[in-house]
């Protein structure tokens, strides 16, 4: 038996007592945290987020204005990235100094105010004149507490690919795209339109008209008494997702899964939904269709999809600084460095007359000037009030559109199962 | 084909055809880990083709980079993570279960057979049934999300007591513990100088498996690990994997990582791992 | 497997001479009585407290309200959790799944590998690399593997719609895997077998080097081809250990995890399919637990699959007894 030495083997034995030990000891290093201290009051602040954020431009700003301060980023999806911060403001521990959160998931989160640091208890009341009004109330808590500093809206757009256009027989300009479709009927039938040319599908799936459509209704899943109301926005919304995959224009794709994200570079779609934020997932998923993207405006006008906001947990040790990352995240400059390099809007109207947001051109969307278009939207934004179970809903519903597309459910059937799942997820 | 034989398949040569039917079944056991190590290598254009590639690229060094500069994931910190963990749990492992099994198989004391009969039971006790517990006593302890909590359920294992006082009973003449002991040994000396030495290679088996088994577990390392910036190997795929932007190249190169470590103790002890399945090692 | 063949004890040593001093005879009476309970006590105290206690307070947990979103919802809720899961839709369906995907992987995955540990049961060049090239698919992380073999059954560009495209299946609209329950079942308990099948058949080849060789010679009068000297033979001599597969396949196959969850294109949701089509047990607890954050359900479901095991482990062992008592 050559595998282990006589004299390894006893060091190994010997060792393993000094190994526990040493484990136990460095406990530090195991076990983490958000406090780790490095040098002499030199601090390190850990920052979960999702999606594109501009982290990463912030962070470096950041950390050159405050040398004594670190920034540990940590990204995850979406949803398991909500879920993992909820787990752990109840758990009590483990939670970063700095979360994202997203509008879907901050009304659940808001009704827990004693969880998060009261920013206005950090001197950032005075943050309000910067922001919109219904974006500042968005995290401000019942009592009064404000749990965020909000970062960027989800004002609407349709990007669409203007070499797919061109070879279907499509207009190409903005304007004259935008005239394509007034309503999302209109839009459909654009849709068909195209797919009979080009042999190919025009949206990449029915969750992508659902999302925007039902962001554009007056009441969504929930009113404002946590009642689940499928029956008025959401049923809209899935009535037109529907149609589209009935005629037989949707690709068929998951949202955010790698089949679409294949379907960028794959051209099996020519439209897309876009909520500013978009722009940013667009240009990392499928660098290769740079300046063959524009963008129009959205049928039905107006609605907003997403958008979030910095928070600080309670837990954090370092209150004071990760209420000044929170602030100089939330800064102008830094709004509107993240709008031109990833696209996500700010929610302060002055910048939308800034004319670094007004003039710029998005050179990858052809550029298209994302400041005017987007700006426009945002300005009459209707709000629209997401219950504590939004995330959870939206999810439900969304899998219930997969089974259509998967053919396991006629559009017909599928109805009475959205409702079924959204109840479920509504309870659960 | 009705040879008649009156012999053991065993004493049997084995003919052209069942050296082809085992060169067919490594082919399917080799090819995944072959053609993880094509995507890895290979560039986004390249795996939309189709039909699919089969020919390994030039691109492994840039999608390894990609992992491993990937910020959020930890890639390169979860490897040191994972030997971290893998080395404590077997070394634990062996320190502990040696010491047990010596006492079963060597050392009087009352209720010996019954607390064996407790160990053997215990072998069948599916633990993965007490995460939700283990999660709230991890919480209670401050240990989720740290390597701690991965690490404490693994440091002793039921199998590993029982191999051993397997092993030991009958790797260790009694006479020549009792010899040692007339002669004044305690029983840590016995234990230093007269088992250590002789249960080697059942030490070397058991290593292999636990750290083999300790690399490969994933659920409780997800459910405590996930979402800090202290993962596994295995958490730092499954982050990967999910999340807004998956590549797969980028998700195969973190694989095809993860897997070399085992893949090299296959290679360098795989005698040994045979030889443990084969004397009746279970999972 | 002697599991339970337990020696007598052997003989204590002698006691030291009358002569030794009287901290010598409290040394030795330490060394004799108490070190031996010291030696086994880590085992004992570790396993009490991670590997009992949760499952026992698994059982408390599962009779409470426990919430990790709602600190203040809690309390005894009595059999409410059980009471749930009887009339809970999700939890049949997983069910279902489990025991599907459990017979498409057991099958397949212990004929093959009697097949292969046959095979192995020869004279070979380079014994040993043949039984070490058969453990590759064993030591590859199943969370690599799986992530692989997520690919492999992609829709659009999946290799294994490429195979059945040669074939002519499926040319005009590939096959989305993990559409039904079928196709993805059969995904996942590929690589499940993939994964378990050289494992097995280590397992078998040793019990096959244990049948005496007289036995196959008495057979020879009979005439038996290398195939019938396989079924007639070989097979019902390694019965016992072939039930013990079996029992082990069962309590693996039916925590199935790391599969299903990784199959799916966003494991992070741990939905199992669009429709829960292949949601297993072990998923839908963490789905319940750590995503919908109701622990005292998790825990309860947790429980009513240990009992599920158990059931189908004393089925297992009845069935061990009855075939291979008669040896």
């Amino acid at each position: 038996m050559k595998f282990v030495g006589r004299r390894a083997l006893r060091a190994a034995a010997a060792g393993v007592a000094a190994t526990l030990v040493i484990a136990g000891c460095s406990g530090q290093a195991l076990e983490g945290g958000g406090d780790s201290e490095g040098g002499e009051g030199q601090i390190t602040l850990k920052v979960n987020f999702f999606g594109d954020m501009g982290q990463e431009m912030i962070k470096e700003r950041f950390e050159k204005a405050n040398p004594n301060i670190k920034i540990a980023l940590n990204s995850a999806e979406f949803n398991a990235h909500h879920e993992d911060l909820q787990k752990k403001l109840v758990a009590g521990s483990g939670a970063p100094d700095v979360a994202a959160v997203d509008e879907g998931f901050m009304v659940g989160l808001k009704n827990q105010a004693d969880n998060f640091v009261n920013l206005l208890d950090h001197g950032l009341g005075s943050a309000e004149s910067r922001y919109l009004p219904w974006k500042w109330k968005g995290s401000m808590s019942a009592d009064g507490k404000q749990i965020g500093l909000g970062t960027d809206v989800g004002g609407l757009a349709m990007c669409y690919r203007t070499d797919l256009f061109k070879a279907a027989g499509l207009p190409t300009e903005r304007d004259q795209v935008s005239a394509l479709w007034p309503t999302w009927d209109a839009f459909i039938e654009t849709g068909k339109k195209y797919t009979e040319t080009s042999k190919k599908k025009f949206i990449d799936s029915g969750t992508n008209l659902f999302n925007p459509v039902l962001a554009q209704q007056p009441v969504g899943f929930y009113n404002e008494q946590e009642q689940l109301q499928m029956e008025g926005g959401p049923k809209v919304a899935f009535d037109v997702s529907m149609k589209a995959i009935d005629a037989g224009i949707s690709a068929n794709l998951v949202s955010f899964q790698p089949g679409w994200n294949q379907g960028f570079t794959g051209d099996k779609f020519a439209v897309l939904a876009c909520p500013a934020w978009m722009l940013g997932h667009i240009q990392q998923t499928a660098p290769g269709t740079k300046g063959k993207w524009d963008i129009a405006a959205i049928p039905g006008g107006g609605g907003n999809w997403g958008g979030s906001w910095w928070t600080v947990p309670a837990q954090t040790k370092h209150a004071e600084a990760a209420a000044k990352f929170v602030d100089f995240a939330t800064q102008p400059e830094q709004q509107i460095e993240v709008f031109k390099t990833v696209g996500n809007l700010p929610s302060q109207p002055a910048l939308y007359k800034d004319p670094a947001v007004l003039d710029f051109k998005h050179e990858f969307m052809s550029n298209a000037p994302t400041g005017q278009i987007f700006a426009k939207t945002a300005e009459s934004l209707q709000p629209q009030y997401l219950g504590k179970k939004n995330g959870k809903t939206r999810e439900s519903v969304e899998r219930v559109i997969t089974q259509v597309q998967e053919g396991k459910l006629t559009t017909s059937d599928a109805w009475p199962k959205a409702v079924e799942e959204a109840g479920k997820a509504a309870s659960s | 084909m009705s040879v008649v034989t009156s012999r053991a398949p065993q004493d049997t040569r084995g003919t052209w055809k069942t050296y082809l039917s085992l060169s067919v079944a490594l082919l399917l056991s080799a090819f995944p880990l072959y053609w993880m190590f094509v995507i890895a290598t290979s560039t986004d254009a390249a795996l939309g083709k189709y039909p699919p590639v089969l020919i390994p690229s030039d691109q492994f060094m840039v999608n390894l980079r990609e992992v491993f500069t990937l910020q959020n994931v930890y890639f390169a910190a979860s490897l040191i993570n994972s030997v971290i963990v893998a080395t404590v749990v077997t070394a634990s492992t062996l320190f502990f279960c040696s010491l047990a099994g010596f006492a079963f198989a060597k050392l009087r004391f009352k209720g010996r057979n019954p607390l064996m009969f407790v160990v053997i039971l215990t072998l069948t006790v599916p633990n993965q049934l007490g995460v939700v517990a283990l999660y709230i006593l991890m919480g209670k302890l401050q240990w989720n999300g740290t390597l701690i909590a991965v690490i404490a359920p693994g440091l002793v294992s039921a199998f590993g007591v029982f191999y051993m006082r397997q092993f030991i009973d009958h790797a260790v003449p009694g006479e020549l513990v009792e010899a040692s002991r007339i002669d004044g040994a305690s029983t840590m000396r016995v234990y230093w100088s007269i088992v250590l030495p002789a249960i080697r290679p059942a030490l070397a088996v058991l290593g292999l498996l636990t750290f083999v088994a300790t690399w490969n577990e994933f659920q409780w390392p997800l459910i405590t690990l996930g979402g800090t910036e202290y993962p596994t190997s295995m958490v730092a795929l499954s982050d990967l994997a999910s999340g807004n932007f998956v590549i797969y190249r980028r998700v195969l190169a973190g694989a095809f990582v993860a897997t070399v470590p085992l893949l090299l103790l296959l290679v360098l002890g795989g005698r040994q791992i045979v030889r443990g399945i084969m004397e009746g090692a279970v999972k | 497997m002697s599991l339970t063949q337990l020696r007598p004890a052997p003989p204590s040593p002698q006691r030291p001479t009358a002569s030794a001093g009287k901290a010598t005879l409290w040394w030795h009476r330490f060394d004799t009585r108490t070190v031996p309970y010291l030696l086994i006590a880590p085992f004992f105290v570790l396993f009490a407290i991670f590997g009992l206690f949760p499952l026992i307070f698994n059982a408390v947990v599962s009779l409470r309200h426990w919430r990790l979103d709602d600190a203040d919802k809690t309390g005894w809720a009595g059999a409410e959790n059980y009471s749930r899961l009887l009339t809970d839709a999700d939890f049949w369906n997983a069910l279902f799944n489990t025991f599907g995907i459990f017979i498409l992987s057991t099958v397949p995955q212990l004929v093959l590998a009697l097949l292969i540990a046959n095979l192995l049961n020869h004279r070979l060049r380079g014994t040993t690399f043949w039984r070490v090239a058969v453990l590759l698919p064993y030591v590859t992380p199943v969370a690599a593997s799986t992530l692989l073999f997520a690919m492999f059954f992609q829709t659009d560009s999946g290799m294994a719609n490429w195979f059945l495209s040669l074939v002519g299946f499926g040319e005009e609209n590939p096959l989305n895997w993990r559409a039904e329950k079928w196709s993805s079942w059969i995904a996942i308990a590929t690589m499940v077998n993939w994964k378990w099948i050289g494992y097995n058949a280590l397992l078998y080849l040793s019990a096959m080097q244990a049948i005496p060789r007289d036995v196959y010679e008495a057979a020879a009068v009979d005439g038996a081809g290398p195939q019938r000297q396989l079924w007639q033979i070989t097979v019902p001599m390694i019965q016992p250990v072939v039930i013990f597969t079996v029992v082990l396949s069962t309590i693996g196959g039916l925590q199935l995890f790391n599969e299903p969850m990784l199959f799916d294109e966003n494991p992070a949701l741990a939905n199992g399919g669009s429709d829960h089509q292949w949601q297993t047990i072990a998923q839908l607890i963490y789905q319940v637990g750590w995503r919908d954050y109701n622990l005292g359900y998790a825990a309860a479901m947790s429980w009513a699959l240990f009992l599920i095991i158990l059931v189908v482990a004393a089925i297992n062992a009845l069935l061990t007894r009855r075939f291979g008592g008669g040896r």
